[in-house]
């Protein structure tokens, strides 16, 4: 099947779980009545097997064998309608998951740094799976066991009482028992499980440090305290675990030993009506399968709470993701861009958690021109780049494109004018050439191969990727043939020259590069610099000198501003910067 | 553009997610080892098998009895004994089965722990060139995750199959005991059943593989696209990535529409089989009660009962049977991962290798590198031919630029790694001959990116010590100037964020520094100790330094090259080898690469914030830096 290709509607904050399953109502109808016919089917089994049993034991071979047909008759239809109802049932919670996590990542792909600071790629991952397993549990197991239960209750208990009231009361006994203690063993068992929850969580965190630590660890040789700090966690984990299991153990026996009870009360009390002849062999054994037929809905009904609960919470932490508010959003009557290329920073100041981090920066870039921004790291240069396209919350009336407030602009525009890479380029775990056409509108249009070489060539890693072990199919990122920190950093380039965007913005493209390969790329540059805007952020002197004109930021605030060769003749920060990567380059030229 | 949605291609490979093989219970012979401590536990289990099954299989029979006692003998005592005895066999029945689970799950529990604490430790002497190129995530998930699904082996009592399989036979043995003609005709539906479950069961394992396989892709894609969130905005690929997710996605969910038919169909099969075999039954037991007479046809009827009743018990092991296979599967597998870890020979710093022929010089050496050769990748040598001699108590700084391999000089004194040619001698011994618990307890390190726990400041300055010396770590903190700093915070009780993220870099440096002095070890290594130390602390801190150096032997590697004037000797190391020794004077004076280096470090100290440039960190670019410090599996850096 394949999927539709609808983007799904965003939450607006308002929508509960029940406006997310309202599109799939009708099927849930359906599979409720399918389960009533399924109901009518298993109850109506035993029926048959009393009528069998009474004639039986009356030697009526006729009716016995008319008992047996109809009981096979039955079963085949109880096999289509348990089948289908407990797929539809089932099938809309799989629905619902999959609209959910959809609008998941449709949220996700609007929201910028200030949800991400709180909320980690763990975290996110975890909502969109086990939370969600948790709703569609909820919707799929939790719908199907209401309705089940409920219908099973009120069938078995009537149908029982037609049998014998004095007895249906008689083996009821038991059952309040039965339901209360379900109910206890569905809270507990959620709460110890919670607490396993955390105690492994508490587990893999150690794991995770130590692992991560082993460095260090070793360097003091502490693997001896190290084991003893595991082992007290591993310890906690198991005994929280145990409580867990032990609990399950505890459940089944207890709830199998209570419902015995209920047999035992028919067995005495039913055998002496039978013996009284006040009921016959056939009633008892039916009364019998009836009340073993409760067993399963009582037990649901516990564990129906658990999963009520456990679903509810997590999708409240759904929702959360789904309402979470974006950094940068579209105004509704967005303009389009107008594509020239001019740059003007008006004014720009911007706090990141309080802290000022640009201080009333203001500069122009001509269409087709070059700035150069240099500062120490934590100057702020790089939040001043990631301004630009708006990938931060750019204020209004401080950044122009072509003379418009670029928050007015349609976001796709905008992006789409300024290219942008960042310094620590992420690579998707997939092909190299896969990571490049991400930049392409079409990658399969006539001659996007051929850009997508140029572009590599361009940002000189052509040949490097050529000599992947798979080529320009090699699987880089994460999961894949490490790249080391200057290819990646070309690879970006590459990915931002091949969106053929008005304006670039480069995050300190050389800050991984040997010497050899920064003069390929500062070659690169000027020939990408040609025809369009571009804003170099850098803190190399051999990049920066290749601009129009630099501009030197130190702690969010423009100090020097002027060609590279009225800098560098000054005595601020420019020329000392100049002075050391002089020196630098001397001593790497040593020996 | 053409009309289509633009679908991305950023999905992640699956490869080494979907296991096509099935594993062997050969597998479970090597649990063995790690559940001997519980054999007893483990053998009550089987011991209570017979006796659980004993006691639910009387039951039908004591329903037949019943019924024979209240047609056919027509006597309240006899009912009256057989209502005792069900009472019996349920109260056994429920013992034993609680008996049976409860030992099982405190056996394979502490099973699992043992496993887990195996693992640990082998984590622990797995080599630090493993680590190095492994992502961290792969490792803990063989210590948490792995040890986790092979819990469920207990936990679900998928173990236990053996006893369903034995409660199937004792079913049909009951059934034969009763009546042999009616269990003949009875067993008839067994064969398509088996048929159809077992087909059901082939398809239902491809859907659940596609499942895993489609999880574990819709995790990584969601990872990744967190992580990549800026590239994905910066170039308006939203849609396109959505279009790319929603086809895993549907991937996912079609295969667990199909896992949901195969579920739904295997239920309602062996439902309906078992009311067709009830049928089946009753069917045969018309065409006999035909020749029988009242009494005997009364008997007949409490058999067919008592037949009802075992058909029921007979057919809900078999629908159990798959659901334990696939928990008995994936528990398996993780056993064979975890397997695959314990076996893994290399070994971190393995005592009784062929040790190069040497001979110490004097036992005035404490430290010697002689003619070293080493490798963290095969043909790209970080460090060559390198030969260095470091008396007792004497301190020397080791300086050179940015990779030049400081850092790998003192990685080496420690064993964190082999050279692949010459000796590393500690004491007069090659380090290979040294335990290498011995010969790191004798070096204190402060590496320059400092590692603290998620503990107390207690913890950390103790280095974990079990007992700490509270006095002593106080008088450590005060002596680096942080007991003041930290007093607010709770002081020596301050509890510390995982890594110590709540303090500043330098703050954290100052832990590791009263770390090295509450330690209190022959050896010192300071390596950039102070590089996030503002300069005025780092002032004060000299003081405390001095006292810590007085007669211990150090190595010191500092980037602020006025930091090691005090030496006796600097070491000057450039591109692996060591190009100029002697004292800081001498070196100026010989106008090579130690003085372009302190000329260098001239410019940079008349550069108005020295400091700023290295402390000052903001997460600038947001989601990417963030989403990956704080869940990707990084792998860890081999700094030289």
């Amino acid at each position: 099947m394949l999927p539709e290709v609808k983007p799904p509607v965003l939450d607006d904050g308002r929508e509960g779980l029940v406006e997310k399953v309202r599109p799939y109502a009708g099927r849930l109808a359906w599979g409720a009545f399918l389960l009533l016919l399924t109901q009518g089917a298993e109850k109506a089994a035993p029926w048959l097997f009393r009528i069998g049993l009474n004639a039986l034991q009356a030697r009526q071979g006729e009716t016995v064998r008319n008992a047996a047909l109809g009981v096979i008759a039955l079963s085949a239809l109880a096999w289509f309608v348990r089948t289908q109802s407990r797929m539809r049932v089932f099938n809309v919670g799989r629905d619902v998951e999959y609209d959910l996590r959809n609008q998941v990542l449709a949220r996700v792909h609007l929201l910028g740094p200030s949800f991400f600071k709180r909320t980690s790629t763990g975290d996110i991952m975890s909502r969109a799976t086990n939370d969600l397993a948790q709703v569609r549990l909820l919707i799929g197991f939790g719908a199907l066991n209401v309705v089940n239960s409920g219908l099973a209750f009120v069938s078995a208990i009537a149908l029982m009482f037609v049998v014998s009231p004095r007895l249906t009361l008689l083996a009821l006994i038991p059952y309040p028992f039965l339901t209360y203690s379900a109910r206890r063993f569905g809270k507990a068992m959620f709460a110890r499980s919670s607490e396993a929850q955390v105690a492994i969580g508490a587990l893999s965190e150690r794991v995770q440090e130590d692992v991560a630590g082993t460095r260090a660890l070793r360097s003091l040789g502490l693997e001896d305290r190290q084991r003893a700090r595991f082992e007290k966690v591993n310890t906690n984990a198991i005994e929280k675990n145990l409580r867990l299991v032990s609990l399950r153990a505890l459940m089944w026996p207890v709830m199998m030993g209570l419902s015995s009870i209920g047999t035992l009360i028919v067995v005495w009390q039913g055998g002496q009506m039978v013996l009284d002849g006040e009921l016959t062999v056939g009633d008892f054994a039916a009364f019998n399968a009836y009340l073993a037929q409760l067993v399963w809905p009582t037990l649901a009904f516990g564990y129906l709470l658990g999963i009520v609960q456990r679903g509810r919470a997590s999708y409240e932490r759904v929702r959360q993701v789904l309402i979470a508010a974006p950094d940068v959003a579209e105004d509704a009557d967005a303009i389009p861009a107008k594509k020239e290329g001019a740059l003007s920073v008006r004014d720009l100041s911007y706090e990141i958690e309080g802290q000022k981090v640009l201080d009333h920066v203001s500069f122009e870039v001509p269409a087709g021109g070059s700035v150069a921004v240099v500062g120490a790291t934590g100057s702020g240069k790089s939040t001043l780049a990631a301004l630009l396209p708006r990938l931060l919350r750019t204020p209004r009336g401080a950044v122009f494109l072509d003379g418009d407030d670029v928050t007015r602009l349609k976001l796709s525009d905008l992006r789409r004018t300024i290219g942008f890479a960042q310094q620590e380029p992420f690579l998707f775990s997939t092909t190299v050439a896969a990571n490049l056409t991400l930049a392409q509108d079409d990658p399969t249009a006539p001659g996007a191969r051929a850009a997508l070489e140029h572009a590599a060539s361009e940002a000189s890693v052509k040949e490097e990727i050529e000599q992947l072990p798979e080529g320009w199919s090699t699987i880089v990122g994460e999961r894949g043939v490490q790249l080391s920190g200057g290819q990646k950093q070309r690879v970006a380039l590459s990915r931002a020259l091949l969106g053929a965007p008005r304006v670039l913005v480069l995050d300190d493209p050389l800050s991984a590069v040997d010497s050899r390969t920064e003069r390929a790329i500062l070659e690169a540059l000027d020939r990408a610099a040609q025809g369009r805007t571009m804003v170099l952020v850098t803190h190399r002197i051999a990049a920066a000198a290749r601009c129009d004109r630099v501009l030197v930021l130190d702690r969010g605030r423009v100090v020097e501003d002027g060609t590279h060769d009225e800098l560098v003749l000054g005595t601020g920060l420019y020329s000392r910067l100049a002075a050391r990567q002089r020196l630098e380059q001397e001593i790497a030229e040593l020996a | 553009m053409t009309d289509e949605r633009r679908v991305a291609n950023v999905r992640p490979p699956t490869s080494d997610v979907v296991d096509e093989k099935t594993y062997d219970l050969v597998l479970l012979r090597r649990l063995w080892p790690f559940a001997r401590p519980y054999a007893r536990l483990f053998i009550l289990t089987l011991c209570l098998v017979p006796i659980v099954t004993a006691a639910s299989l009387s039951q039908p029979l004591l329903m037949r009895a019943t019924i024979q006692a209240s047609l056919v003998e027509r006597s309240s005592s006899a009912l009256g004994r057989v209502v005792v005895l069900f009472a019996i066999a349920i109260t056994v029945e429920f013992m034993a089965r609680f008996a049976q689970q409860y030992a099982l799950q405190l056996a394979g529990q502490r099973t699992v722990a043992a496993i887990r604490t195996a693992t640990y430790a082998r984590v622990q002497r797995l080599p630090l060139s493993y680590l190095d190129r492994t992502p961290i995530g792969r490792v803990v998930t063989r210590v948490t995750n792995d040890s986790d699904a092979l819990g469920e082996l207990f936990a679900s009592g998928a173990v236990l199959a053996i006893s369903d399989l034995v409660m199937l036979i004792g079913c049909l043995a009951m059934m034969f005991y009763l009546d042999v003609g009616m269990t003949l005709v009875a067993i008839c539906a067994i064969p398509p059943l088996a048929l159809a479950v077992d087909r059901i069961r082939r398809r239902a394992r491809e859907a659940f593989r596609s499942i895993r396989a489609s999880i574990a892709q819709l995790n990584s894609y969601m990872s990744e696209q967190v992580q990549g969130i800026a590239i994905v905005q910066a170039f308006g690929r939203e849609d396109a990535c959505l279009a790319e997710y929603e086809q895993i996605n549907a991937i996912h969910r079609d295969a667990n529409v199909r896992s949901i038919r195969y579920d739904a169909l295997l239920f309602s099969i062996v439902e309906s089989i078992a009311a067709v075999t009830v049928a089946i039954v009753l069917w045969y037991a018309a065409v006999h009660v035909g020749g029988l007479g009242e009494v005997e046809s009364a008997t007949y009827v409490g058999t067919v009962v008592a037949f009802y009743d075992y058909v029921q018990r007979f057919f809900v092991p078999i629908r159990e049977l798959s659901t334990k296979y696939t928990i008995l599967q994936s528990s398996l597998a993780a056993a064979e991962r975890i397997f695959g870890l314990l076996d893994m020979r290399d070994d971190d710093a393995p005592a009784g290798l062929a040790v190069p022929k040497y001979v110490a010089d004097d036992d005035t050496i404490a430290i010697e590198l002689r003619d070293v050769e080493f490798a963290y990748r095969t043909g790209h040598p970080v460090l060559h031919g390198v030969s260095l001699k470091v008396r007792r108590g004497e301190r020397i700084a080791i300086v050179g630029p940015t990779g030049s391999g400081k850092t790998t000089i003192t990685a080496l004194a420690l064993r964190l790694y082999d050279v692949s040619k010459g000796n590393v001698v500690v004491d007069g011994r090659d380090v290979r001959e040294l335990d290498r618990g011995a010969l790191r307890s004798k070096f204190a390190c402060v590496p320059q990116d400092v590692f603290l726990y998620n503990d107390t400041v207690l913890a950390n300055v103790a280095a974990l010590d079990p007992n700490p010396d509270v006095e002593r770590a106080r008088d450590a903190l005060a002596k680096v100037g942080l007991e003041e700093r930290l007093a607010h915070r709770g002081g020596l009780e301050a509890k510390l964020d995982e890594r110590g993220a709540n303090l500043s870099a330098g703050e954290r440096q100052l832990v590791a520094f009263a770390r090295a002095i509450y330690l209190n070890r022959p050896f010192l290594v300071l390596d950039e100790a102070t590089a996030h130390v503002d300069s005025e602390t780092e002032a004060r801190l000299g003081k405390a330094a001095e006292t810590m150096l007085a007669g211990r032997t150090a190595i010191v590697i500092a980037h602020r090259l006025s930091t090691v004037r005090s030496v006796d000797r600097i070491v000057v190391v450039h591109r692996g080898r060591i190009v100029e020794e002697g004292k800081h004077e001498e070196l100026l004076a010989l106008g090579g690469l130690y003085a372009r280096l302190y000329e260098l470090q001239l410019t940079e100290s008349t550069s108005p914030h020295p400091i700023a440039e290295a402390a000052a960190a903001a997460p600038i670019g947001g989601a990417p830096v963030e989403g990956a410090r704080n869940a990707a599996p990084a792998t860890q850096s081999a700094v030289s």
